[in-house]
């Protein structure tokens, strides 16, 4: 259907895997992250999502859409009426 | 609540790409099997995580964790007994009728298979159906999003709900209507993706603070941390019913008639690009599913077990003798905020004088309670995606149902392909402005609501036994398949009449005929009233093909088993064949009960 889904997955994951990683990055040592027991999520699980929106991203862009048209069924095949 | 600008970056850009999607597909849909069918030409995989994200919708995310919040680990049921064995039989059995039969919807199948009035009821029950869901996924998210005040301080609070209902209205409307089918689908991977990057980590972070899943054993009642345990018996597990009434209402009745024949599930397989793939999809989306209670019925269970020491920095929430004791009560409560009365805001307390909780806040609760601002906003975005996934599903299937089965079989025969595909992006504002009236009546008329489900429980619950006899058995007729359905729905309002769950009263929960029967709890009430819904269905349907004319056999080829030959798989290696997925399926399904149980 034209658009491959992994191209807006990965541009999805990419950009908002990036802008964690840089409130991540600019919040570093900040109080918001008493909440979550001291552990920067912004940072890590950021850059794990836009790694993960890198390659949805390139392998979107690699592999061409599968178009096949339906397979015909057995007695279809044969028959003609369709 | 108090939002960053990072929190709404994040949920922007989420809305850029749900409206993208939408655009970027619109030159595609040039005729109504595009708009309807995504066209045939959508891949397994895609398929099937939509194919499990349609049935994601909010009721699903926040009742799951309420409900492992309030019972416990052996809501898990409902997605081991009560989905997967279904999803491995409609992909290997069902899949190559509804595929193979080029059907363009369930009701439709129905009308192949047996004659038009059985399409009627079906089609007309769950165009119905698909509207008022849709209607109360639309309520449900802005009920939440008025109760955590995520608009608070932006808009005027008493407008929060009226813009939250229009604007999901809009967007959903928006991307539905421009990119149909395969918007919807696309956008349901989306949201897959986006549930597990929001939910991991909540999770992750929530075990780490209660001391993994033996600090969860260690602090709560053995009866929430085993799936099997008490099972034999009602009153001695936490969801007050027996095994065999969960087995047979739940895991057969109940989830064999939602996964086999809801269309609104179906329609995800019937998108995929070849009959191979349409049986591939429940499949691939029975592996994620059932990995799904750690992502939504977990968090449920880390809320009620972070005892109050582990809250300290902040005020206690309830006063009470249980707040110093480690949790030995029945019902540990952990940050789950009480109810309260939204006209003057105080706690409600139950006939006995205790607070009641609020367990539907169980994942919200826990999303403000551990995410700082940034990762905050995901999880939130999340939340949103998976609400706005359960109704477009609603009205993708609405759409398709209403312009196949009712509009071209009733209203309008001989129009062009252009005209009817004019008529599916009519037929989804009309389905969307019908959601809105939905929402509306169910914040004026809660009862009302209820008592409308209850009704279409009443007729989906013998559903399965007319789909399993018709492909299985060739001698079922027409006018078998239309009676059994009408005799199983009044078995089930008759069953409701004259039972009652205990320490209910007599009006919607049953009992309203007489009462001849108590059950310990009202899913026990509900599983076995669906259990005899479908033996009423079995016995007539059975009894009234016996004696009335079959079709000829040469008209049943595609669409009965025994007439139907198998699906070639020749060409496939042994592990690209979908027998073999579902066999590592079913493995991993023993596996994870085992170590649950």
């Amino acid at each position: 259907m034209g658009l491959d889904i992994r191209i807006p997955l990965g541009l999805l994951f990419l950009i908002n895997g990036g802008i964690m990683s840089i409130y991540g990055l600019i919040t570093r040592h900040s109080a918001i992250y008493e909440r979550s027991l001291g552990v920067n999520l912004n940072i890590g699980w950021g850059l794990l999502m836009f790694v993960f929106g890198l390659v949805m991203f390139l392998v979107g862009r690699r592999q061409k859409w599968q178009d096949d048209p339906v397979n015909p069924r057995p007695w279809e095949r044969g028959g003609g009426q369709h | 609540m108090n939002l960053s600008i990072v929190d709404w970056l994040i949920m922007l850009v989420y809305f850029i790409f749900v409206l993208g999607i939408g655009f970027a597909l619109k030159r595609y849909m040039r005729t109504s099997n595009d708009f309807f069918l995504a066209g045939r030409s959508i891949p397994a995989w895609v398929c099937g995580l939509a194919f499990i994200s349609a049935n994601l919708g909010a009721q699903e995310v926040i009742g799951m964790g309420a409900s492992g919040a309030k019972y416990g680990i052996n809501t898990s049921h409902f997605y081991w007994i009560g989905a997967v064995p279904a999803m491995i039989f409609v992909g290997i059995f069902m899949m190559p009728f509804y595929y193979g039969s080029k059907a363009r919807s369930v009701p439709e199948y129905l009308r192949m298979r047996f004659d038009e009035k059985t399409r009627a009821v079906n089609a007309f029950s769950f165009a119905i159906m698909t509207v008022m869901s849709s209607g109360i996924s639309m309520y449900a998210m802005a009920l939440l999003i008025q109760t955590l005040g995520l608009f608070h301080g932006i808009i005027p609070d008493n407008y929060i709900f009226h813009v939250s209902v229009l604007l999901s209205a809009v967007i959903v409307l928006g991307y539905i209507f421009l990119g149909g089918l395969t918007s919807a689908i696309y956008n349901e991977v989306l949201q897959f993706f986006l549930i597990v990057a929001g939910f991991a980590p909540l999770v992750w972070i929530g075990l780490k603070n209660v001391g993994g899943w033996q600090g969860i054993r260690h602090t709560l009642p053995a009866s929430m941390t085993h799936s099997w345990r008490g099972m034999a018996h009602a009153n001695t597990n936490t969801l007050g019913v027996e095994w065999f009434g969960m087995a047979m209402g739940l895991g057969f009745v109940l989830s064999f008639g939602y996964w086999c024949t809801d269309f609104l599930v179906v329609q995800r397989a019937m998108a995929a690009d070849s009959e191979e793939s349409a049986r591939r999809v429940p499949l691939i989306a029975a592996i994620p599913k059932m990995f799904f209670p750690f992502l939504v019925i977990l968090p449920g269970l880390i809320a009620v077990s972070i005892t109050p020491h582990a809250v300290s920095t902040q005020p206690a929430m309830v006063a009470g003798a249980s707040s110093t004791a480690p949790l030995v009560d029945e019902h540990p409560h952990g940050i789950i905020p009480q109810k309260t009365n939204p006209l003057n805001g105080s706690p409600i307390v139950d006939s006995k004088g205790e607070p009641v909780y609020n367990y539907d806040l169980a994942i919200p609760v826990m999303l403000l309670h551990y995410f700082p601002t940034g990762i905050l906003g995901l999880g939130l975005t999340a939340l949103l995606a998976s609400f706005m996934s359960g109704m477009a599903g609603n009205v993708t299937a609405f759409n398709t149902v209403w312009t196949y089965d009712i509009y071209q079989a009733y209203i309008n025969k001989r129009a062009t392909d252009a005209h009817y595909l004019w008529m599916g992006r009519m037929a989804t504002i009309g389905g969307i402005v019908l959601s809105i009236g939905a929402a509306y009546a169910a914040t004026n008329f809660n009862n009302i609501m209820d008592a409308l489900q209850l009704v279409f429980s009443f007729v989906n619950a013998p559903l399965f036994a007319t789909f399993l006899l018709g492909m299985f058995w060739k001698r079922t007729t027409g006018h078998g398949a239309f009676s059994g359905l009408i005799a199983g729905t009044l078995a089930a309002l008759l069953h409701h009449g004259l039972t009652i769950p205990t320490d209910a009263l007599p009006g919607i929960h049953g009992g309203w005929i007489a009462i001849v029967h108590h059950y310990p709890s009202d899913m026990a009430q509900n599983f076995w009233t669906a259990i005899f819904a479908f033996s009423a269905n079995l016995i007539v349907t059975v009894a009234v093909s016996l004696v009335t004319t079959p079709r000829p056999e040469s008209e049943l080829v595609g669409l009965v088993y025994s007439l139907t030959p198998k699906p070639v798989e020749h060409h496939l290696s042994w592990y690209q064949k979908p027998t073999t997925l579902a066999w590592g399926v079913l493995g991993l399904l023993v596996i994870l009960n085992l170590v649950f149980a």
